[in-house]
């Protein structure tokens, strides 16, 4: 076939500038959405950017560049904001982040477990209602919760009250939930005291938390050939044996990426601490992101939360590559 | 090393019937393989003897003990599962280590232990790699080893070769069959290759539906099945079978087929002389059907005509596949034989190795 010279270099660049052409528009608005909001924000981090340059944002006259002074005022805790102090809520979120882990991994693989017994009944609606709490909105889990935990009409005061009265300590229990600042176990996590909010969101976050490890689990569990079992009851393992020796390590290249999910959402689980303790009491449950919006939402301190983001960004892409290396390192089993 | 018994052993999953009124006496040090169809049950009996699943009814009994509500660990088997069963997460010593260490066994009791069945099955160098880098046949020994270091009783073998290779199964075929013998120990295989139960058992137990159809040596099954199902599930190809009537014809009897007669001789025809007229099926082994031109002298053989439809050259022997009015047969022939698709021809029936069963019944008469 003859194909003319210039024809041929023409074709050669439509072939060349269509994807770039079909690109564009996203390109555009993530220019508009994502790229200039960010960079912004790096450049009023170092700045006293607050509501008065709201109208005229950099080109405002009273703008200053303060250099890292928003940086060193939050990591030496110089910010003229009560019960701050930056690394003590850097330490509850990660314990926050952790304890979470800790708690869900083992529950849902346990349950999961259960639920995978040969012959149990109804186990579609178990499986069914388990992941009910992950399709609520987190604004109605958190005020359900809340008011659980409420000090007069709590479900959860009055549950402890009939509690006692069995064992014969009669009358009415008002546990402040979300006022006690004195921690339950005092020295518990050194440097971040944790109040009873700590435990009270503990609570509400594992019924929240749970289900979804339950159903990695339950697909894992899944995919463990059953003559593994059987070999192994012959060479004399008991059911626990079993469950030690064959179902947990069988588990684990599937469990440990979804610990390592769960870590990440409960370190930036946002709305659901905000709508229930606000961060309160006295910022005992402050997370790095409720602590930023406060800055934003009733403090108007543009600047300094700017700050705050760029350090969370920071800390986030830290865990995020200590994770990645975790997830990366797990080792599947599968014949390659 | 014991015996193992099945006494009147029932099956049952909800209402379908697997295994019906099972009997075997398997003995001491015998090897014996239960062979049949898919789905014919002869895994579940080995399931049931593993005590992987219950029995409904009957009695197993191991040894002097019956085991019906023995745990799979108290039994004393060791068994070697179709997919391995290896552990991915352990190291191939770890394998067959673990069920030792469920046992609180000495740790240089299962060193020597490993190492010595590692020896065996020469797999020595390959006891610190997972299961995954290791090929299907290596992997098969590893599962053997995993049964060997348990010193058991009765070795319980699930179709442990169906997932290799042809050539990788003869050379195992041959491997187990020598564990047998070395370790002097009672083993209970299953399978559905009839060729496997031929070369390696003492005695074959042949299921089918459910049902034990014969219980006896290789030879012993191939020379004088029992019924029909047993006749065309040993040997391959399988033996021909052909619908007939047994006709008197004055002192001599003939098989009539239709589209031919054939004489059974003197020296075999007793049982049948009073069975003038009664339908069955006449069963002939290919090998005992012979190109005419090379058919050996000394035999009672009888002229059937007939038409080559396919040729396979073996080399050692050639397969003739026969076109005879409505009936089709497979004759095992001299690889000289000049016969080619299409021609027509006279074959030879060798006489003095037939068969002949009852037509509705399908037991044979002898």
């Amino acid at each position: 076939m003859e194909i003319s010279k210039p024809s041929s270099r023409k074709v050669q660049w439509r072939k060349i500038s269509l994807p770039y052409f079909y690109l564009l528009p996203a390109f555009l608005i993530m220019g508009v959405i994502t790229f200039y909001p960010l960079i912004y924000q790096v450049i009023i981090s170092f700045t006293n950017f607050d509501t008065k340059h709201l109208l005229l944002g950099l080109n405002s006259p009273e703008l200053e560049f303060i250099g890292f002074k928003n940086y060193v005022d939050i990591f030496t805790a110089a910010l003229p904001v009560e019960n701050f102090n930056f690394f003590r809520v850097l330490e509850f979120n990660f314990w926050w982040a952790l304890s979470n882990v800790i708690l869900h991994v083992p529950a849902g693989v346990l349950i999961a477990t259960l639920l995978n017994t040969e012959g149990l009944w109804l186990k579609r609606i178990y499986r069914a209602a388990y992941i009910l709490p992950v399709v609520i909105p987190p604004l109605v889990v958190a005020t359900i919760w809340t008011n659980i935990f409420d000090e007069r009409y709590g479900a959860m005061n009055q549950l402890l009250a009939n509690i006692s009265t069995y064992f014969g300590q009669a009358g009415p229990i008002y546990i402040r939930w979300f006022e006690d600042v004195k921690p339950p176990i005092p020295g518990f996590l050194p440097g971040a005291p944790l109040t009873l909010a700590y435990y009270a969101m503990m609570i509400a976050n594992f019924w929240l938390g749970w289900p979804f490890m339950s159903v990695v689990a339950t697909g894992a569990l899944q995919s463990i050939p059953r003559d593994l079992y059987e070999a192994a009851s012959i060479d004399g393992a008991t059911g626990s044996q079993q469950f030690w020796n064959i179902t947990v390590p069988l588990l684990r290249p599937a469990m440990i990426p979804a610990a390592v999910y769960g870590f990440t959402i409960s370190f930036n689980l946002f709305n659901f601490v905000f709508f229930m303790t606000g961060g309160g009491p006295a910022r005992s449950t402050e997370l790095l992101v409720t602590f930023a919006y406060n800055l934003v939402r009733n403090l108007r301190w543009y600047g300094v939360a700017a700050a705050f983001a760029v350090i969370i960004f920071a800390v986030a892409m830290i865990v995020f590559l200590i994770t990645n290396r975790i997830t990366r390192a797990t080792q599947n089993y599968s014949e390659a | 090393m014991a015996s193992v018994t099945y006494k009147n052993v029932v099956k049952k999953f909800g209402d379908l019937t697997i295994i019906k009124n099972l009997n075997i006496a398997v003995e001491d040090k015998e090897f014996l393989v239960l062979v049949g169809p898919s789905g014919c049950g002869k895994t579940t009996a080995l399931r049931l003897l593993a005590g992987l699943e219950e029995i409904s009814d009957g009695e197993i009994v191991i040894g002097d003990r019956v085991v019906n509500d023995v745990a799979p660990k108290d039994r004393d088997i060791a068994m070697v599962f179709q997919s391995y069963a290896l552990y991915p997460h352990l190291s191939v010593y770890d394998n067959m280590a673990f069920g030792l260490k469920l046992r609180k066994t000495p740790k240089d009791e299962i060193q020597r232990r490993v190492n010595q069945a590692a020896e065996i099955l020469g797999i020595t160098d390959l006891l610190q790699r997972k299961p995954r880098q290791l090929s299907g046949g290596q992997r098969q020994r590893v599962a053997v080893g995993r049964a060997i270091v348990r010193e058991p009783k009765v070795f319980l073998f699930d179709e442990p070769l169906s997932n290799l290779d042809a050539k990788l199964r003869v050379q195992m075929r041959a491997e187990i069959s020598k564990l047998h013998q070395r370790l002097q120990t009672t083993f209970i295989y299953v399978t559905h290759d009839q060729t496997e139960a031929m070369t390696m058992a003492t005695r074959i137990a042949v299921i089918n539906k459910g049902n034990l159809q014969q219980l006896d040596t290789p030879q012993n099954l191939y020379d004088s099945p029992n019924n029909l199902f047993v006749a065309g599930f040993i040997g391959s190809p399988a033996m021909n079978f052909f619908p007939a009537k047994l006709v008197k014809s004055g002192e001599k009897i003939l098989v009539d087929a239709g589209d031919f007669k054939v004489k059974i001789p003197d020296s075999h025809s007793a049982p049948y002389k009073s069975m003038d007229g009664r339908s069955i099926i006449f069963g002939i082994r290919p090998e005992n059907i012979h190109d005419a031109e090379f058919a050996p002298q000394n035999i009672h053989g009888e002229k059937v005509s007939a038409k080559v439809d396919v040729t396979e050259l073996m080399g050692n022997e050639t397969l003739i596949y026969l076109v005879s009015g409505r009936n089709t047969f497979v004759g095992r022939v001299d690889p000289r034989s000049k016969l080619r698709v299409n021609d027509s021809t006279q074959v030879v029936f060798d006489m003095d190795k037939f068969h002949i069963f009852d037509a509705s019944a399908e037991e044979a008469i002898r």
